[in-house]
């Protein structure tokens, strides 16, 4: 804790930055991220405008004890960017600017603030592609995304965050500038700490710049919607089709998520008679071929009695409203104030790590509607439990924690994680223990202790209370 | 009775339009290329006359390149049971598939035409009208509704500026459809399988005996003025000042 009085903080910090926020309005704001269950309380928002006045706020943290939040877009699910302790939150919507490209190394050098979506429109314009993409991405920051190692539609394809970051600078918590990897592809000088700093939460240091790798857009995109009766085809539908096609999405849903889209937006159903499962899945097709051999596996899963019906889009119009069936669940069940777990296990435990779920939350609350759906391609799929309208909030959540700690306890049975990819943060550094064993926790805190030695970044976050 | 409907090689509606540099047209290198949307629903309509027993056959017709048996292949895939591609390199304009229309109506003797009341590329919306024309047969456009009589005719309703027409129409007789007519399906899968089997008959403009020399010819084409960019004004006192000095929409 700092020796300084509030005041005396916020003074100290208006000399350092040239916006500090301390009105309630924004304290609330900016104090919170997407997730719901924490009270923001913090005590002044920082916005700086460079790395300079980033490098003198951590210095002067650093020196005073002072808390700091980093703030991207928040739009994170786990509570990694709530500031609920007095904190500082360090807001980077005024670094903004992509600040470089070379079309030779195909790679754009941009502020921590840059929105996910302005890299997207931006790559297009040089006739690139930035293929990290979720839901978010109009408000995310990239910040946060490498913050948080974010994932989303396409790692079947392009993998995380991770692989587009090419290089970066953080500012440690001794206020010391790091300049990582430089944008270089091959870098065999030892450890590549740049890595450390991707999906650390702000514990291990503020990122403020970053180098992206761009790359080739995508040809053209078909999008199939397959419907399936049992569970187990999915995952046959999935190795039948990579060992042909390089696949750019393969999602899935279950019926009553999608009664739940077509209930709640003007979509109708991509067939006419349901089935108890759906896949999308997308792919590039360069002069038909690849869209000729889906074809011809479609076919083989039909003879193989692993798919029922199925769709594919005609043209750009049709691949987008059959993405919707698939982007438009968690929206569409948000009424019904979902409780909501983000889990992965390898590709080949999904279906018997969803059955045990199934089972396990029917036999003790069969009033509970389950909604699954995910990246399934990954091995990612998203839990959730909606409210029965008759039961308070409070006794819901209550007996979600009980669900939280059988799926934990079912995540660490099948060598899984318990957070697939939205974070640690404040929700889950409870459950840390059943992905992580107590040697790595360990070496995790050893680490933070060398970037961040008093424990003024991000504290309280990722790792459970002693 | 048969129907024949229409589906334009046209560039995806969700596609970006780049001007070639020496403005002769719009570049159509490595695009993708779709049925025209009216089409869709033409070809929808056609299908959903024909799962209602009002139709016995949907003969879906392309005119253009080689290419354009990827939009025969959809709409068979969406229902039409055979299709005729009108094979050439020429610049289609409406009068010449007009003219080509007329000739396949004499061929094939449909009850029914039903065309896009535009197509999203040359945005003429003239096809339809001039096909009824040259055919001499009754012509209802812009339909959002289309409900085929037992007594040879049918009940279109139109999209008009006032509201909405409902006309009778004795058939056969062409149409053209609007947006709101019906929202095409998606095409399932084993009758993407199913449409490879199904015939198509290719013939050239001469075949057909018409002449499809373009009248019209293109000067330019340019793209639409580029807006300036927008600024982001700090306070409301900059933003009155400018709102008052600058746009001059305030005094």
């Amino acid at each position: 804790m700092s020796a300084l009085s509030s005041e005396q903080i916020i003074q100290q910090i208006r000399q350092l930055v040239g916006k500090v926020y301390t009105d309630p309005e924004d304290l609330k704001f900016y104090g919170c991220d997407w997730t719901r269950q924490f009270s923001p309380a913090p005590l002044a928002i920082a916005l700086p405008k460079n790395i300079a006045e980033v490098l003198a706020l951590v210095k002067f943290a650093y020196a005073e004890r002072v808390a700091l939040v980093p703030s991207g877009g928040r739009t994170g699910l786990s509570g990694a960017a709530v500031a609920t302790n007095g904190e500082v939150v360090v807001a980077f919507d005024l670094m903004n600017q992509i600040i470089d490209f070379n079309p030779k190394d195909r790679q754009l050098v941009c502020q921590a603030g840059v929105i996910t979506q302005s890299i997207h429109s931006y790559a297009a314009d040089q006739g690139l592609f930035y293929p990290v993409d979720f839901a978010s991405s109009g408000s995310s920051q990239i910040g946060g995304n490498i913050s948080t190692n974010a994932g989303g539609i396409k790692v079947i394809r392009y993998g995380l965050t991770r692989q587009w970051v090419a290089g970066l600078k953080v500012v440690t918590g001794e206020g010391k500038l790091l300049d990582l990897n430089k944008g270089l592809v091959k870098n065999a000088t030892g450890y590549d700490l740049r890595q450390l700093f991707i999906g650390a939460e702000g514990t291990l240091g503020l990122i403020v710049e970053a180098t992206i790798q761009l790359i080739r857009p995508s040809n053209d995109l078909h999008v199939m919607v397959l419907g399936l009766a049992e569970f187990t085809g999915i995952m046959a539908v999935l190795q039948l089709f990579q060992q042909k096609i390089d696949l750019t999405a393969f999602e899935f849903f279950s019926d009553n998520a999608l009664d739940y889209v077509t209930r709640h937006n003007k979509i109708s159903r991509p067939f006419a008679e349901p089935t108890a499962y759906y896949v999308l899945l997308e792919f590039e097709s360069v002069a038909d071929h690849q869209l000729n051999q889906a074809l011809a596996l479609f076919e083989t899963a039909v003879e193989d009695g692993l798919i029922v019906d199925g769709v594919l889009s005609q043209n750009q119009t049709q691949a987008q409203n059959l993405w919707k069936l698939r982007e438009y669940i968690s929206e569409s069940i948000s009424p019904y104030t979902p409780y909501k777990n983000d889990i992965s296990v390898k590709i080949s435990r999904v279906p018997l790590l969803i059955e045990e779920v199934d089972q396990l939350v029917t036999e003790h609350y069969p009033d509970f509607e389950i909604v699954w759906f995910g990246h399934i391609g990954d091995g990612n799929v998203h839990l959730n439990i909606l409210k029965p309208d008759t039961m308070a909030k409070e006794d819901f959540f209550a007996r979600c924690k009980k669900v939280s700690q059988w799926v934990f306890e079912l995540v660490e049975k099948h060598d899984g994680s318990i957070s697939a990819e939205h974070g640690v943060g404040l929700l889950k550094k409870h459950g840390l223990g059943y992905s992580r064993s107590d040697a790595e926790i360990g070496y995790m805190k050893a680490l933070k202790a060398v970037f961040d030695p008093a424990n003024i970044l991000n504290p309280g976050k990722i790792f459970p209370d002693s | 009775m048969k129907v024949l409907v229409t589906a334009k090689r046209v560039v995806d509606y969700n596609v970006s339009i780049r001007v070639l540099s020496d403005n002769s047209g719009v570049d159509l290198n490595n695009v993708k290329m779709s049925v025209n949307p009216f089409d869709e629903i033409a070809i929808e309509e056609a299908v959903r006359l024909k799962e209602a027993g009002k139709v016995e056959e949907v003969i879906v017709v392309s005119i253009g390149t080689s290419a354009c048996g990827e939009q025969i292949r959809t709409a068979l895939a969406l229902g039409a049971d055979r299709g005729i591609l009108v094979e050439t390199e020429e610049d289609m304009q409406p009068l010449a598939i007009a003219k080509v229309f007329k000739a396949l109506i004499e061929k094939e003797q449909p009850k029914m035409v039903i065309l896009g009341k535009q197509a999203i590329d040359g945005d003429n919306g003239q096809t339809g009208q001039m096909v009824a024309a040259l055919s001499g047969l009754a012509q209802a456009t812009f339909a959002s509704e289309v409900v085929v009589n037992d007594d040879d005719t049918a009940t279109v309703t139109r999209e008009v500026d006032g509201g909405l027409e409902v006309i009778s129409v004795k058939l056969p007789a062409i149409i053209t459809t609007d947006l709101r007519l019906n929202e095409p399906r998606y095409a399932s899968l084993p009758n993407i399988m199913k449409a490879k089997k199904k015939p198509v008959d290719t013939y050239s403009p001469e075949d057909l005996g018409v002449d499809v020399t373009p009248r019209v010819k293109t000067l330019k084409v340019t793209p639409p003025a580029e807006r300036a960019a927008g600024i982001i004004v700090e306070t409301v006192e900059e933003l009155v000042d400018k709102l008052k000095n600058e746009a001059k929409v305030i005094s």
